[in-house]
């Protein structure tokens, strides 16, 4: 049977104590409850664009802010609404548990994509005279299209930009 | 016959058995995945067996003593056998558990026989006791890494296979006494009891047993789930523990009082559980230092609390059955309590981990296209991985043949799979600190085992 007596019962336990306050106490000055997933962002807070330069990262702006403006409109975050776009049945699961039809969808997702325009022209990206003309178009076109422009805002702007480019230049000569 | 190979075959079985209670753990994510089930629905195969243990351990050492424990050791071993055979091909989640049951019936009847026959092999009732804890320790410890290994090397199915020759072999020197029982018609041994259950060092068992269980439980789950690791790389990590064990049982040769050492043994394991509670990282090298103190732990605190059992009582299998039922009611009672606790974590954390990775992509300076595509991919992975703690490297492949867009989603990749790691293990926090709070519970059991010597 164990236990020859040459060590103290009370100094084991002592022993045990202090390994244990040993180790929980360095795990946790490690950082070990400090655990927090990354938070996601409230989608209706403004969020400033950083002075995008090329097409791509005007695009990037204007998908993040698109994404924004459409989940602030349904109440969900940008992440669930990106998650929720990803495919069809992604998609319908989505809009099923929120008990949304495709027309509120639809327009959330316009709302989102006129807010990425405001937001590209506050920013300086989109010129006004171009900012106009989107805004109108984008207010009328179906769910399907709307969600091929979030997935493709990149195509989109330089499409824009290609059709209303040479307009564009031709108004800003009558321009003071 | 030779005492010498009847102890051992004894030995054997009751390691054999009480590995039983553990040696599926690292195997159940493979039965899990292979018997297209739940987390919770799989915890079963562990449930199942150690309840069946719990309540037929003391009904099963007053059989043994009834009909003799050579014909009963014989008996159950066959049963275990025939059991561990159905489990192996068992293609059913529902077959599976059903054949556990029968072979912790089986298993109950051996081992609690195998501690009523040791004190006539080795010579006395102590000595009986302390060969029974310790074979029924190092199953227990060794269980695990075992089973894991196995699992990873042959098939989960291959661990109950092999279960059916090594009961076999060691039934075959037991048969020798249950001819001799059968012969001089000696059954029942004569009644010389002393004592009631000793309802404190059992309730403290049971207590520990659920931190224990829980320990191990939690971290094969957390390490073959939650960080992807091999059974096999599993089984190697969890290995400490019964190393660390080893240790434990040379520290405890050296202190006289039983109390102290369960209670320094309950203290260790709580603290090991609460460091694995309370971890920095996702890796593998910070589970070492929480893994020995819980196998220290275990050594000194199930050993101690046996002795005190079973010490000055008798007869040794009824007591022994005691322990034995306390100890796998302690396994159940941590599993059900535990795990719809972590089920309900890993849920939880998955979705916060899928919102943080999907953050992480959208706020990442790739190309917006190319992230779109990946929260696409992403988001299709983890609809495959449904229900589990999600793998999201399949997501990142093929990667971009631009070397500036390669490394951009590489370090893409790699912060979103700390998000998910840092997710999976902070998962198991609440279950491994409420696991630590059962073992300082039996603290208080333990403080009265003196007072109240029952």
């Amino acid at each position: 049977m164990s236990g020859e007596g040459r060590l103290s019962g009370r100094l084991l336990i002592v022993g045990a104590v202090v390994a244990s306050l040993l180790l929980v106490g360095a795990y946790l000055a490690a950082g070990g409850s400090s655990y927090e997933p990354k938070k996601v962002q409230d989608p209706c807070q403004p969020r400033p664009w950083s002075n995008p330069q090329t097409l791509g990262q005007i695009a990037n702006q204007f998908t993040i802010s698109a994404l924004d403006g459409a989940a602030c409109q349904l109440g969900v975050s940008r992440e669930e609404l990106a998650q929720a776009l990803a495919t069809p049945e992604a998609r319908e699961r989505f809009t099923k548990s929120h008990g949304i039809d495709d027309e509120k969808l639809a327009k959330a997702i316009r709302a989102g994509l006129v807010r990425a325009v405001d937001d590209a022209e506050e920013a300086g990206a989109l010129s006004p005279l171009l900012a106009g003309p989107l805004r109108q178009t984008l207010q009328q076109i179906p769910l399907d299209q709307a969600i091929e422009i979030i997935n493709n805002a990149q195509d989109f702007l330089g499409n824009a930009e290609s059709f209303l480019g040479p307009a564009q230049d031709i108004i800003e000569q009558f321009l003071p | 016959m030779p005492a010498r190979p009847r102890v051992a075959a004894l030995a054997l079985a009751v390691g054999v058995v009480l590995a039983d209670s553990s040696i599926v753990v690292l195997a159940l994510p493979e039965i899990y995945r292979e018997l297209d089930t739940s987390v919770a629905g799989v915890t079963w195969v562990l449930i199942s067996f150690n309840l069946v243990m719990a309540l037929a351990a003391v009904p099963a050492a007053l059989l043994a003593r009834r009909v003799g424990p050579g014909r009963a050791a014989a008996v159950g071993l066959a049963v275990f056998a025939g059991a561990g055979l159905a489990c192996g091909l068992a293609d059913e989640l529902s077959t599976l558990i059903a054949a556990r049951c029968v072979q912790a019936l089986g298993g109950a009847l051996a081992v609690t026989a195998a501690l009523e026959l040791l004190p006539a092999t080795v010579g006395s009732e102590q000595r009986a006791a302390t060969v029974w804890a310790a074979a029924g320790a190092t199953g227990a410890a060794l269980g695990p890494a075992l089973g894991g290994l196995l699992t990873e090397l042959v098939s989960w199915q291959s661990i109950f296979l092999l279960q059916v020759p090594v009961a076999l072999v060691a039934a075959v020197p037991i048969l020798a006494v249950a001819k001799h029982e059968a012969a001089t018609g000696v059954i029942e041994p004569e009644l010389r009891e002393t004592g009631r259950p000793h309802l404190w060092a059992n309730l403290a068992l049971a207590m520990v047993s659920a931190a224990i269980a829980a320990a191990l439980f939690l971290l094969v789950l957390l390490l073959i789930e939650g960080w992807r690791l091999s059974p096999i790389e599993a089984a190697l990590v969890v290995t400490v523990m019964p190393l660390a064990a080893i240790l434990g049982s040379k520290l405890a040769d050296l202190v006289a009082d039983a109390r102290s050492r369960a209670a320094a043994g309950a203290i260790l394991v709580s603290g090991g559980l609460a460091g694995l509670a309370f971890l920095p990282k996702a890796t593998i090298a910070l589970t070492i230092p929480p893994q020995i103190l819980v196998g220290l732990g275990l050594a000194l605190v199930l050993s101690a609390l046996t002795e005190t059992a079973l010490g000055g009582r008798a007869p040794q299998a009824i007591h022994g059955g005691w322990t034995i039922s306390s100890r796998h009611a302690g396994v159940v009672i941590g599993l059900l309590i535990l795990t719809p606790i972590f089920t309900a974590e890993i849920n939880q954390q998955r979705h916060d981990a899928i919102d943080a990775g999907t953050a992480v992509i959208l706020d990442s300076p790739i190309n917006p296209l190319l992230k779109l595509d990946l929260a696409e991919r992403v988001s299709q992975q983890l609809e495959t991985e449904k229900g589990k703690v999600p793998i999201i490297d399949p997501a990142f492949e093929p990667k971009p043949s631009d070397p500036v867009e390669r490394a951009e989603v590489e370090q893409l990749q790699g912060e979103l799979q700390d998000q998910l790691d840092r997710g999976a293990t902070h998962a198991f926090s609440t279950s491994f600190l409420l696991a630590a709070l059962l073992g300082l519970i039996a603290l208080f059991p333990i403080a009265l085992s003196r007072r109240v010597d029952l």
